[in-house]
């Protein structure tokens, strides 16, 4: 626990800074203030990134969100290398929100990526400061004293302070700005110790005792429980007339809640807000989006492809009109993807006690610097007022992004007064979800007469996230929607346009992001051009691989364990694909080879294997590392197999895990993970390996069976009908 | 009032019999080591022991539960340390670890009754049990380990 002077020491004199785009540098500077705590026994925190107490106990603070990553461990890890701690004193913990922490925002497999550098120097920037007062309490020269497992030895004598002595006795004065801080030279990746070891995740053990605590485990004094009365459209609807009649005759209803944002109940129990939420007889107006469905999305996917001839180009190179026209050969098809759903296990949910002017929100957040100028705005108070306490993520996957939940329960606790906790069903959790797009894709091709890919062309239609985020750039185009749809082929004439379309279904980040369409059209049009080629998938790809020699060595990896040219029995083929995801700028080199087997008679797809090859630099924890590939691959297959979110009357059609089936035990095939070593700056890995799986199952089918399935999920039915299409 | 007998203990719920035993498991007992997924049956987050069997405590009623011996994860084991629990560590299952305590509720069923269950025995006792981060091998990692006694 923390003393609130200590608190208000770390508010005044620590700065951060979030550098768009560009992740989080920690400044570090120890004020005189800071200093005088420091030295009388108090906690030393030379950082917003770690504390370290008397005790020797050194805890680094997690700002971004534990969904299953092991970030914690990961990020901690980082610090105490390069502080030389003994990793048995490391803990870690995960702050409330605070200006300084700067961008509090957990996604895109940013989070070691960000953070690698300024945590490690925020590390090394402590272990200097402790050696310098322990060389003083010492007596002794500085350039004498090393770091080692948590205390600081003068070489000549033997002699050691640990950490927590040090801190407990000697008042630290030094100031390190954010220039001292760039100036240390950072160990090198052969003298690590403690990132790249095995070293098993702090947050497992309360997870399997049920100790861990999630956003829906809080309870608070006085607490009572929210139903909300939801539209039946996903966006546009609104309440005409609330008649809560019957609401008030069930036992424990306590207020009924119509604003002009919400209508909700709330009761003294879970069950009985249910009970008198379903009794409320609400009149709706379901808006402008009544309409809206599958067919008539794809509808307008299909006329804009065609006609929205003005949008935006998101990759331009060469000319690719002359390239099509020099072509030997050319090709055309057109790809299109369902709504895929978050599904994460924990239904969204929230507590809000709203006291003395301050809202005190429990959740798990993946973004609260967005979700408190969502609250802050929404609620007319200034940011200072919202303290999001923050909880372990039952699943994120980029749903909790997203502040929907904390604002309509910061709005109900408005309106009663008293501590609020909102769950939601999962009915209501699916119906209320930011999906991923659905998208439709029109590639074109050209061979020149020796088989090289000349020209290409994609026409990407999709939804676009970015706007609730500000991400839209000044050409209106959303860098989240389009990535990978820039891949890094090597071919001379290539132009991908970026028409936006937006449906009345709420899109967002559902993991991985774009690269799940952009790599399903990207790497099976290559799929289909080798075979146009005549030439091995492998091989042709590689020739357009010059530019990306790691991405070329994943490849051959892949192909190598999972005996590429092996054969294979009847109706038992192997694909492949290899992915830049996420973005561009920090691209995880990932490459996966899936051996499928068909049911020529149902079209039923059975995979029987997996074998994926990475390449994301710098590995901190590996068997964390493996974990997560083998997490987004098996996502990646059960979006690829099962996940087929459609539209009705303007809501998704869906309800639960019943008819919006994904993966289960007897779905899993053998997986087999290689991840290359590596000395590069490190790059995340929750997302790519998930975008490789739906391109390489494609692949994997055609080989199977030479039906090309171009629409997403590749469902027993789509995959019967292109197989009867080819006969 | 029922009675509840929950890991040893007897607790006396106030609520309508037919309310689901893992409202009040959770919400009103504050054991929320069982958690709420779906609330029909379909993913096994809220998976607890009723005289020694799983069963969803989502669909299974108060008055169904009622006299019976429950059995929630936090009461697996007294100090947490079950055979699939120590397993479940040694072999670094959980990533989110919000389904986490349903499986292992689902395992220690299994191995109850088959204490060295085939893999097509831990594939059909484990499929109703919904992984959203899909650490299903890892799962079939630990139940093995957990069954060999390691």
């Amino acid at each position: 626990m923390k003393s609130t002077r200590t608190e208000l020491s770390r508010r005044d004199f620590l700065k951060t800074t979030a550098v768009a785009g560009a992740g989080l540098t920690l400044s570090f500077t120890i004020p005189g203030g800071g200093a005088r705590e420091a030295s009388a026994a108090a906690a030393f925190e030379p950082n917003a990134a770690l504390t370290i107490t008397p005790d020797g106990i050194i805890t680094v603070h997690i700002t971004k969100a534990e969904m299953g990553q092991g970030v914690g461990t990961a990020l901690a890890q980082i610090v105490a290398e390069e502080l030389e701690a003994d990793w048995k004193d490391v803990r870690i913990d995960y702050p409330m929100n605070d200006p300084k922490y700067g961008l509090m925002l957990t996604g895109g497999s940013w989070s070691v990526n960000w953070t690698f550098d300024s945590l490690s120097r925020a590390g090394a920037g402590a272990r200097m400061l402790l050696t310098e007062a322990a060389a003083k309490q010492m007596n002794v020269a500085v350039a004498d004293c090393v770091a080692e497992d948590g205390r600081i030895r003068h070489l000549p004598t033997g002699r050691s302070m640990p950490y927590g002595e040090i801190v407990a006795k000697v008042p630290i004065t030094r100031t390190l700005s954010e220039e001292d801080l760039k100036k240390i030279e950072l160990k090198k990746p052969s003298q690590y110790r403690i990132v790249g070891k095995w070293i098993p995740r702090l947050d497992i053990p309360e997870k399997v005792t049920g100790k861990a605590k999630f956003g829906i485990d809080t309870f608070l004094p006085g607490m009572v429980y929210a139903k909300v009365a939801y539209p039946p459209t996903r966006e546009g609807g609104k309440h005409t007339a609330v008649d809560d009649t019957g609401a008030r005759k069930v036992k424990g209803w306590i207020q009924t809640v119509v604003t002009d944002d919400v209508v909700a109940v709330v009761a003294d129990t879970y069950d009985n807000a249910v009970r008198a939420r379903d009794a409320l007889r609400v009149s709706w107006d379901p808006g402008p989006n009544a309409g809206v469905s599958t067919a008539s999305i794809f509808e307008m996917y299909a006329k804009k492809a065609k006609e929205d001839l003005t949008a935006p180009s998101w990759v331009e190179q060469g000319d690719v009109k002359a390239g099509l026209a020099q072509a030997a050969k050319t090709h055309e098809a057109t790809f299109t993807t369902d709504y895929v759903a978050h599904m994460q296990m924990e239904p969204m949910n929230c507590v809000v006690r709203l006291d003395g002017g301050a809202y005190d929100i429990y959740t798990g957040s993946q973004f609260q610097t967005m979700a408190v100028g969502a609250l802050s705005k929404k609620l007319g108070v200034d940011p200072s007022k919202i303290r999001i306490h923050q909880h372990y993520l039952g699943g994120g996957f980029g749903r909790r992004l997203e502040p929907d939940i904390m604002v309509e329960t910061a709005l109900i606790a408005r309106e009663v007064k008293r501590p609020v906790k909102l769950i939601r069903s999962r009915e209501e959790d699916l119906r209320r979800d930011y999906y991923r797009s659905a998208t439709l894709q029109v590639l074109r091709g050209g061979l020149s007469a020796d088989g090289k890919v000349i020209a290409w062309e994609n026409t990407l239609v999709a939804a676009y996230p970015g706007e609730r985020y500000g991400g839209l750039d000044d050409k209106g185009r959303d860098q989240f929607a389009l990535n990978g749809s820039d891949h890094v082929y090597e071919i001379p004439n290539q132009f991908v346009r970026a028409v936006r379309a937006e449906t009345g279904m709420s899109v967002g980040y559902v993991r991985a992001v774009a690269p799940n369409y952009t790599f399903f059209a990207v790497e099976t049009f290559i799929d289909e051009l080798a075979h146009l080629a005549k030439a091995d998938p492998v091989q042709f790809r590689l020739a357009m691989l010059g530019g990306a020699p790691r991405l070329a060595r994943v490849l051959k990896l892949a192909a190598d364990r999972a005996g590429w040219d092996s054969p294979l029995p009847p109706n038992v083929g192997r694909g492949v694909a290899c992915v830049t995801a996420q973005e561009r700028k920090s691209p995880t080199w990932t490459a996966s080879v899936v051996e499928a087997q068909v049911d020529p008679a149902s079209g039923a797809v059975k995979v029987r294997k997996i074998v994926c090859a990475v390449d994301c630099g710098i590995v901190v924890n590996p068997d964390g590392a493996r974990s997560q590939i083998e997490g987004s691959l098996l996502f990646g297959l059960s979006n690829a197999l099962k996940e087929r979110g459609t539209v009705k009357n303007g809501a998704l059609e869906q309800s639960n895990f019943h008819d919006y089936q994904v993966l289960r035990m007897s779905d899993v095939p053998e997986v087999e993970v290689h991840v290359v070593p590596s000395t590069e700056y490190p790059t995340g890995l929750g997302e790519p390996g998930t975008t490789t799986i739906l391109p390489a199952l494609s692949n994997a089918i055609f080989a199977a069976t030479g039906a090309r399935v171009r629409s997403a999920p590749l469902t027993a039915e789509r995959v019967l009908t292109a197989i009867q299409q080819k006969a | 009032m029922a009675q509840l007998l929950i890991n040893g203990k007897t607790f006396m719920v106030d609520a309508d019999p037919a309310t689901p035993l893992l409202w009040v498991i959770r919400e009103r007992l504050q054991l929320t080591g069982t958690k709420f997924g779906c609330g029909i049956a379909q993913c096994g987050a809220c998976t607890v022991h009723l005289d020694g069997a799983a069963v969803r405590s989502c669909q299974t009623t108060l008055a169904q539960a009622a006299g019976k011996k429950i059995t929630t994860i936090e009461g697996l084991h007294p100090k947490g340390e079950h055979p699939l629990q120590k397993a479940w560590i040694a072999e670094q299952v959980p990533q989110c670890g919000y389904c986490q305590s349903g499986q292992i509720m689902q395992a220690a069923a299994l191995l109850a009754k088959s204490p060295n269950p085939t893999d097509e025995e831990i594939v059909a006792a484990m499929s109703g049990n919904i992984c959203r981060c899909a650490t299903y091998l890892r799962i079939k990692r630990a139940i093995k380990r957990a069954a060999r006694g390691i």
